[in-house]
């Protein structure tokens, strides 16, 4: 298997970096996955961490040379991301549970799949344009399905930032998956965060991608991405591959591996965190009264 | 937090072993603190305390003058019902009381302190992420914590978002069992204003109380289901019986729902009470067999057989 990865995360003009990005990937097999912590809600780069860490941590554990069923992977770790983020705010006694958007892909026999929840982006781009990309679950996504808005008015709209599926909300996420999409030599996968692919127009980022090799060309597209947002900008983060060839007699980025992961991310945390009234009330009436309700306190197995 | 007429006890006062961190809610006829105990377990601690009478200037002590001692007596005797029927359940869905005990010349309710938020809170914060299976889940499993408290005969009588908490792994636990006694009770009205508009079924605003039962409870889910989707609560109860204006839910829903949902809440907010669903486990029933057409063609045998798993599973696909 043969590709060219490129990830990054930057914090725009936010105060803090929510943003958690990660790729793993053995000979057979590759991982991306990007979480977009939620501001407004507390500690989302907790969540994000957690939901990064934990697929990966079920991705090494389950995906020794091949998945079985990526799809049903994707979901099944999505699934155990929102438990451990859920799980980790009840440990630490938080009044309420972080969140976070999640992106997931895999690779394998040229072959890729993907899975979300929330509005963080998956695009395939192909000689120059769109290939295909998720769906984000966002009112305003919603509202151009039913017509309501067009695109553009979904990049003003004010409430472009809500979004309907998360990990960590008191709603279990709805995720969403692809059909299994047959990779072409040349294909780039990108996922992304709102920070960036809200300032970036998918068919200009597809032409551009097209010309050169994602690490020359996605460091400036990110800072053009930050330049766009006039001091406002998002946390912004990327996390691409370009799809090269399966089999490849060349050394390959990947050939010398034998059932060993090479991981990157931006995250700190190891991996694998995770009546009738009518008489008075006297006194006795009073103290009865509280003699009962103690008898049944103690009464009844708690 | 609205104002209490009556000062709340101050942080750091201990209260009989249990150390008061500060209040959470106050209502018509108590203040909740939360507070811990010895081993800095927390818990909420309900204080018996009418806003409506002046009780507490200031200091600690509870201070009821003579005009007031019969009333005062008499929501005490209310406060102890409530003690008294949530003493006797012990269920998951239902706010477990832990101790009761008589302080400052009133009495205090200890209950387990649930982390997590109101329905309300939720429904302010989080409406848009209120898809259909959520609340079909969310409402079958508070039915089985209403089933309990039915079977103790029981009612809550106020129930709504508010006195619906959730906890942290998405248990709903039915909080503030206050209203249903003293509801039902025939003493002073200066005591009796509890219901909450557009909650409270109709019934409930007569005089005579004999047609009260589980599906006044009912009617009350039936509104609180309806605020969920609306994010509104339906028009009141009394007010519907005089002329029934109550918008349609499907012309305020801003998600997709099914038909057979929004016709799950017009039964059960039906103003002739024999027309709603008549008892917790009927609507535990309609609310898990109407499953989406989507999760009809997964084949999933019965997910009724699931409804005692705690929520979180439940919502696994």
């Amino acid at each position: 298997m043969r590709f060219s990865i490129f990830q990054d995360s930057r914090q725009g003009d936010r105060k803090g970096n929510e943003d958690r990005v990660g790729y793993t990937y053995s000979r057979d097999v590759l991982l991306m996955t990007l979480a977009d912590g939620m501001g407004g809600h507390a500690d989302g780069e907790i969540a994000a961490e957690i939901a990064i860490n934990e697929i990966t941590r079920r991705f090494q554990q389950e995906a020794r040379n091949k998945l079985r069923k990526p799809s049903e992977f994707l979901v099944s770790a999505i699934q155990s991301a929102h438990r451990a983020i859920v799980s980790h705010a009840v440990a630490h006694n938080m009044l309420e549970c972080p969140r976070t958007t999640i992106v997931a892909c895999i690779v394998q026999h040229g072959n890729a799949y993907w899975a979300h929840a929330g509005d963080s982006r998956l695009y395939v781009l192909r000689g120059g344009s769109l290939a295909a990309s998720t769906q984000d679950h966002s009112r305003v996504q919603m509202m151009i399905d039913a017509g309501e808005i067009t695109a553009e008015m979904a990049a003003r709209h004010p409430e472009r930032n809500k979004i309907f599926s998360c990990l960590g909300g008191v709603v279990p996420p709805q995720i969403s998956t692809s059909k299994e999409f047959q990779l072409q030599l040349g294909d780039t996968i990108v996922l992304s965060t709102d920070g960036f692919w809200a300032q970036m127009p998918a068919n200009f980022l597809g032409s551009m991608v097209a010309k050169q090799a994602l690490v020359q060309v996605m460091p400036g597209l990110l800072t053009e991405a930050h330049r766009r947002a006039r001091g406002e900008s998002d946390n912004l983060s990327v996390v691409a591959m370009t799809w090269e060839a399966q089999d490849d007699g060349r050394i390959g980025d990947t050939q010398s591996m034998d059932e060993e992961f090479v991981s990157s991310s931006n995250t700190t945390q190891q991996a694998g965190a995770p009546g009738s009234v009518e008489e008075d009330v006297t006194e006795e009436d009073i103290e009865r009264a509280i003699t009962e309700i103690q008898d049944a306190i103690r009464k009844v197995p708690r | 937090m609205p104002d209490p007429a009556n000062q709340p006890l101050p942080s750091g006062y201990v209260l009989n072993g249990y150390r008061i961190e500060k209040p959470l809610s106050s209502g018509g006829f108590s203040i909740v603190y939360l507070a811990r105990d010895e081993k800095d377990t927390p818990f909420a601690i309900k204080e018996y305390l009418p806003n409506a009478l002046p009780l507490r200037k200031e200091g600690t002590e509870v201070v009821v003058d003579e005009a007031n001692q019969a009333l005062f007596r008499h929501g005490l005797k209310c406060f102890f019902e409530e003690g008294r029927a949530l003493a006797m359940i012990n269920h998951p869905n239902v706010v477990r009381v832990e101790n009761f005990f008589r302080a400052n010349e009133t009495c205090y309710m200890v209950m387990q302190y649930v982390r997590g938020r109101t329905l309300q809170f939720h429904i302010q914060r989080h409406r848009h992420e209120f898809n259909e299976n959520f609340i079909r889940r969310l409402f079958a499993h508070l039915m089985n914590g209403l089933r309990e408290v039915h079977t103790r005969k029981l009612l809550h009588l106020d129930i709504k978002p508010a006195n619906i908490f959730i906890a942290m792994e998405g248990r709903p636990v039915l909080l503030d069992f206050g209203a249903a006694r003293i509801t039902l009770s025939e003493e002073s009205m200066k005591l009796k204003t509890m219901y909450t508009a557009g909650f409270a079924a109709p019934e409930q605003y007569h005089s005579e109380h004999g047609e009260l039962g589980p599906w006044s409870d009912i009617y009350s889910v039936g509104a609180t289901m309806y605020t969920c989707i609306a994010g509104t609560p339906p028009q009141a109860g009394d007010a519907r019986e005089e002329k029934d204006r109550i918008i349609p839910l499907k012309t305020l829903a801003r998600g997709d729902y099914s038909q057979s949902l929004y016709d799950i809440v017009d039964s059960c907010l039906a103003i002739d009470h024999l027309k709603r669903p008549q008892t917790a486990f009927e609507l535990q029933k309609i609310l898990l067999e109407e499953v989406s057409p989507e999760e009809k063609e997964k084949g999933k045998k019965s997910i009724f057989d699931t409804i005692n798993q705690p929520l979180s599973k439940l919502f696994q696909r």
